[in-house]
């Protein structure tokens, strides 16, 4: 057995730490690249969005490099990514590839459980007894590793904003990173995470500056991973804003299993009631929600990201227009699809920010 | 009888199937439902979202109707199947169009989700009629009514859609042309499936009227309204994971029945942007190269505002071309090669 997993954002740390710590045979996916999108635009169509093409492609190479499990976290309707699987799995099948289907379900309910149970019949043969007991052990050390990851990028996105080297951040970021996913031991991992702040934290900052405040709002692939957003959260770091966004993956499995602080949701869903009546699905709500108490918090502007085609996004996006106008906040949507739009994004985001800025002098 | 007032149902979406019901009920209650026109060749369609084509078209047809009328209905369809759902876009039609018409005008967005009780059909429209200052009692007998209309507007159907010029699919006072018993109909040599969305299907805005071609090369056009919901629910009983769009149900379970055979060819229509469309059209094509391909030469059209008639002739024609190669091969030779489905 060697199970993979899809990449998103720093996701493959906290799959990565479960499968070594519990024992369990992995292939890491190649990190995703040009080749990865092109695989994934290949067998599928046009109007298919982003996260399917780049998900698929990750699978393909993982199985080709010798993976033969795939686990991924499901999804229910209303939204295309509930139907992922589906199509995934014929098309794999299409394209000759041999694998096992493992789905973590999206929401704890017995229906669930039971699928769970019956797809890992057969794996949990292939398991040994010291996979099972220290799987607990794996998934603490997992989610440990994951909320040290997004407390550093919480950090590098503050600290970011301030360098006086551009791209002086982005570099002890990524080693930070590094460090934490490669302790093995509770306490290995404590001082890597301990070294990787205090390395973020002496990065050579003006603090006199004052940088301006933007939002991240949108389909939740897109937000979280940079090699789908072609680095939107580090672009605007880099040209001196300090960027919030509200989708984390320790965020959304807190949601999933009905834990944790989830009445930011609740804020952003109620605050979209005005302009929409009904919860559309996914993040559509939250995006139109956010932008509006942003927009009253004192924000600058808004980024919002979706792929092409999505279906709840679309409609978002139609509405945010309104808001933008309504609530005098500035709204750049970005549209992601394979192609190659990184110098594109980059004029565009330069462009946003300037007008930013000139927005926040005239005020 | 004086009318109390003038309803708009813009002609879009899901008009295309409940128009009987929705005309019906306003009229039954003493209002006058005014059915928006098409765009046509000259008309100008609304760009307020980046969305596909059909729900454009919904913007473009209630805006086109918000200064004449003093509703709009333009309900907020989140499922029309008792365990399945519609399109999330649907469920943010209502405000997308509220934004949209810049001018105030009251909107008829009665939820319709037929998985709780709370919003089922009745309650919905009981509710919209409270709205119009209906009486109880008249709401119930304009529901029987409506729910007649569509019920004899459904068994006609068929034979509406191969009798009639699409423009008159819709207009409820043209009575479906019926043949004298005498005469066998002349039923046209090739039988070609038509399926998609019941807006792709007929509305002609996005399709250029396709159907009519179809019906010009001497296509008798089958549609997925045909089957019943057993049939289709067969074919996609023992997937790997439940399609949870009720529309795209229908649209995947008459695809695999009609690939299996029994008609001379079947043709997919869908809208540029589509999602639904694009996943499962992808499914399909997969598991149909996986079942080692389809004996049934198969048409996928993808439609969006630039979409011109000249181009769709063309590949119509040289569908029919290959449906015909295909049946004399079919003639001349009892076992024909299984076509590689690409």
């Amino acid at each position: 057995m060697k199970v993979t997993f899809p990449h998103l954002g720093t996701m493959h740390i906290f799959c990565k730490a479960i499968a070594e710590t519990a024992g369990i045979p992995y292939i890491l996916p190649p990190e995703t690249s040009r080749k990865t999108l092109s695989l994934g635009v290949l067998h599928s169509n046009e109007c298919i969005c982003l996260p399917f093409k780049i998900i698929l492609g990750n699978f393909i190479e993982a199985l080709r490099m010798g993976a033969d499990t795939i686990v991924m976290v499901g999804s229910g309707p209303p939204c295309r990514l509930g139907l992922y699987d589906l199509v995934q799995k014929v098309i794999l099948e299409d394209l000759g590839l041999h694998y096992r289907w493992l789905t973590i379900p999206p929401r704890l309910t017995w229906k669930a459980i039971w699928k769970n149970h019956e797809e890992t019949r057969e794996l949990r043969k292939e398991l040994s007894l010291k996979n099972v007991l220290f799987f607990p052990y794996a998934l603490w050390m997992g989610w440990r590793k994951m909320t040290f990851c997004e407390t550093l990028e919480r950090l590098a996105m503050k600290v970011r904003a301030r360098e006086t080297k551009k791209g002086e951040t982005q570099k002890r970021f990524k080693s930070a990173l590094s460090w934490v996913d490669e302790a093995k031991t509770s306490k290995t991992l404590e001082e890597a995470f301990r070294s990787g702040r205090n390395l973020l934290q002496e990065t050579v900052q003006d603090f006199s500056r004052i940088p301006l405040r933007v939002a991240i709002v949108g389909e939740l692939y897109t937000v979280m991973d940079p090699h789908i957003n072609r680095g939107v959260e580090q672009k605007l770091g880099e040209l001196g804003v300090e960027v919030t966004r509200t989708s984390w993956f320790s965020s959304h499995i807190r949601r999933s299993l009905r834990k944790g602080n989830v009445n930011d949701r609740i804020r952003f869903l109620d605050a979209s009631k005005a302009y929409l009546g009904y919860d559309v699905g996914a993040e559509c709500n939250i995006s139109i929600g956010e932008a509006i108490l942003r927009s009253r918090e004192g924000y600058d502007g808004v980024v919002h990201l979706m792929p092409f085609a999505c279906m709840p996004e679309t409609t978002a996006s139609g509405i945010l227009t309104k808001v933008g106008k309504d609530w005098n906040i500035p709204i750049l949507t970005i549209t992601l699809d394979e192609q190659e739009i990184e110098g594109r994004i980059e004029t565009l985001l330069e462009a946003f920010v300037e007008m930013l800025e000139w927005k926040k002098k005239a005020a | 009888m004086e009318k109390k007032g003038r309803i708009g149902i813009p002609r879009a979406l899901m008009f295309y199937r409940y128009v009987p019901f929705w005309r019906t009920f306003f009229e039954s209650l003493g209002w006058e439902a005014i059915v928006s026109e098409g765009v046509g060749k000259k008309g100008k369609i609304i760009y307020f979202e980046d969305s596909c084509l059909p729900m454009k078209l919904l913007v473009t047809h209630a805006t086109s109707l918000a200064g004449e009328v003093d509703h709009l209905f333009v309900p907020r369809l989140v499922s029309l199947h008792p365990k399945y759902i519609l399109c999330p876009k649907f469920r943010g039609a209502p405000d997308i169009v509220r934004l949209a018409i810049e001018k105030k005008v009251s909107i008829l967005d009665e939820t319709i989700d037929l998985r709780t009780r709370k919003h089922s059909y009745r309650n919905a429209f009981s509710k919209i009629g409270e709205k119009l200052n209906a009486s109880t009692k008249e709401i119930h007998s304009a529901f029987s009514k409506a729910e007649r209309s569509y019920s004899s507007f459904q068994n006609e159907w068929v034979d509406r859609i191969n009798r009639l010029p699409t423009k008159d699919l819709f207009r409820l006072e043209v009575p479906t042309p019926v043949l004298p018993k005498t005469l066998s109909p002349d039923e046209p040599a090739l039988r070609v499936a038509f399926i998609g969305h019941p807006y792709n299907l007929f509305d002609t805005d996005i399709n250029k009227d396709i159907l009519g071609l179809a019906k010009q090369l001497g296509m008798r056009i089958l549609t997925s309204d045909l089957l019943s919901e057993e049939v289709i629910e067969h074919e996609i009983s023992n997937l790997s994971k439940e399609i949870y769009w009720s529309s795209g149900r229908e649209i995947v379970g008459s695809l695999f029945h009609f690939l299996s055979g029994g008609v001379d060819g079947v043709v997919f229509i869908t809208s540029f942007k589509c999602g639904i469309d694009a996943l499962l059209q992808e499914f399909v094509k997969r598991v149909l190269r996986i079942r080692g391909g389809s004996s049934v030469p198969f048409l996928v059209l993808s439609f969006d505002e630039h979409t011109g008639r000249e181009g769709l002739t063309t590949r119509l024609e040289a569908f029919k071309d290959v449906i015909e190669e295909r049946k004399r091969q079919a003639s001349n030779d009892k076992n024909p090669i299984p076509n590689k489905f690409q």
